[in-house]
């Protein structure tokens, strides 16, 4: 009885620093050269990018690195290396919760289109934190926040065409 | 610093970042107005019996809300309605339940006053007597030039909607412990419990609430000063809550359109814990009861229900997380503060 209680006890605590660490960092994996585990210090030493954004009146300035520069690191083509299959890419971004969106990584690459897509990690200048999660992507081009994917913790490459 | 500070002769006291609520042209914001539009608010006058006024069903205490199903009027008359709290009503785009097309205070401030299916104060009839009675009265005999210092006929409807409509405009919550810990850098300012509601509110996969309720205002469509005419439109759902029959079907009754049978505006959950009973009909009790409503999807099947709504799994904490969230919106400051009080006490 006891060692079936301390088991449960062990998995809940693993459980609870799984999640904490699912927060923590952010995983870039998938059919990447290179693939990451992120944590805000890796993004404080890359190329540093702000968006603002305005909510119901309300401004936010959003801080972190564009998602193009975080591909770039894990080996994704970009630029003139994005051509014949790999246009048949795309980046499946994951929220905690399981929440899913996608982007094709033409739509990423700034040799592409002048689109605006950043990993944050602050807010206003603060750490992000509670519904935001510690990552979030800020797309302030799209009309709905809908793929301003809060509390996002992984980062998958697929290419449909080997 | 605050934000809005004195913009329009009126200080709006609100904390950085939020925006100012808009001001029509023809009713610009003064304290004298507003402290007028107060006096009128509780004034037992502005009812056929004498006995009601508009903080009779908006009570301060209760969020401006009246803590019933369906508001009682001044002839015992019951609203198919619940109240609807009074709180950032500056910022909603349309006022009531269900009517787009009554986007002004000044103009919905007649519909209580007048308005004879139901009756709510019931003047309508009693005009002149009603406005001989305001000339009467000592306080207004000050209160009245000050609000309205250009005008020669002071005693007048309009400038009574005026005011009203100017002290609803002013009565703003923005102080909960949810923006302490969300906007004001306090870690500490809500539990435990309600940061894991915050979560499973904002969680698509989960609660999903904000898809409705988003935003600072935790609301639907939304008005502020420079605000647009797509940020102002829509927000009116069918959320499963009832059959939808006559007086109770939503837009229909103003389009009858069958599409819009059941669509209802999306009000703020600002101050939500203190202003049960829920919905348009005051038929869920208690927050844990709204919350097992949409876990479920919305309980009554109809054609017209939003397809945001979808089945949910909560355990028991889960809720208690959740009402524990909705808790922290309570901005206990409004629901005390003197200058949204009864002046006549």
């Amino acid at each position: 009885m006891y060692t079936r209680r301390f088991l449960a006890l062990g998995l809940l605590a693993a459980a609870v620093v799984w999640a904490q660490d699912a927060q923590l960092s952010i995983q870039v994996s998938g059919d990447v050269k290179q693939p990451l585990t992120l944590t805000a210090d890796d993004l404080a030493k890359m190329p540093r990018a702000m968006v603002r954004t305005m909510n119901n009146g309300m401004e936010t300035v959003y801080e972190g690195v564009w998602l193009h520069e975080v591909l770039k690191r894990a080996g994704v083509p970009q630029g003139s290396e994005l051509r014949g299959k790999a246009l048949a890419g795309y980046l499946l971004a994951e929220a905690q919760d399981g929440y899913q969106v996608v982007f094709s990584l033409a739509e990423l690459d700034p040799a592409f289109i002048d689109n605006e897509i950043l990993l944050a990690d602050t807010a206003n200048g603060k750490p992000l934190f509670g519904a935001q999660g510690r990552f979030r992507l800020v797309v302030p081009k799209d009309k709905p926040g809908a793929r301003s994917v809060r509390m996002l913790t992984r980062i998958d490459v697929v290419q449909l065409r080997k | 610093m605050t934000a809005g500070l004195c913009a329009g002769g009126f200080d709006w006291n609100l904390p950085p970042g939020f925006p100012r609520p808009p001001i029509p042209a023809d009713n610009p914001m003064s304290a004298a107005k507003v402290d007028l539009g107060r006096f009128l608010f509780y004034d037992k006058r502005m009812s056929v019996s004498g006995q009601e006024s508009c903080g009779s069903c908006h009570r301060q205490e209760l969020a401006f809300t009246d803590g019933r199903a369906h508001a009682e009027g001044a002839t015992g008359q019951l609203h198919p309605r619940s109240a609807l709290s009074l709180v950032n009503v500056a910022y909603a785009p349309s006022l009531t339940w269900a009517n787009p097309r009554l986007t002004s205070l000044e103009e919905q401030m007649l519909v209580p006053m007048l308005g004879e299916d139901p009756v709510e104060l019931g003047l309508k009839g009693h005009e002149s007597e009603f406005l001989k009675s305001l000339r009467a009265g000592p306080a207004y005999q000050k209160l009245f030039p000050q609000a309205f210092p250009d005008e020669h006929d002071l005693y007048t409807l309009s400038n009574v909607a005026k005011a009203i409509a100017a002290f609803e405009r002013s009565i703003v919550s923005v102080r909960s412990p949810y923006d302490r810990y969300r906007w004001g850098g306090d870690s500490s300012a809500i539990s435990d419990a309600a940061k894991r509601g915050e979560i499973i509110f904002s969680s698509s996969e989960r609660g999903g609430c904000f898809q409705c309720h988003g935003g600072w205002n935790f609301s639907g469509a939304i008005r502020f000063a420079g605000s647009s005419a797509d940020q102002q439109r829509g927000g009116f759902f069918n959320t499963g809550v009832s059959a939808y029959t006559a007086p109770n079907r939503g837009l229909f009754e103003l389009t009858h359109k069958p599409e819009d049978i059941g669509k209802f505006r999306v009000p703020t959950l600002r101050n939500i814990a203190v202003t049960a009973p829920y919905m348009h009909d005051g038929s869920l009790r208690t927050l844990e009861e709204v919350i097992d409503h949409y876990a479920a999807g919305g309980r009554m099947d109809d054609p017209n229900k939003t397809r945001i709504l979808h089945p949910f799994r909560l355990t028991d904490s889960d809720r208690r997380d959740l009402v524990e969230f909705l808790k922290s919106l309570t901005d206990e400051q409004l629901l005390h503060d003197p200058r949204w009080s009864d002046p006549w006490r």
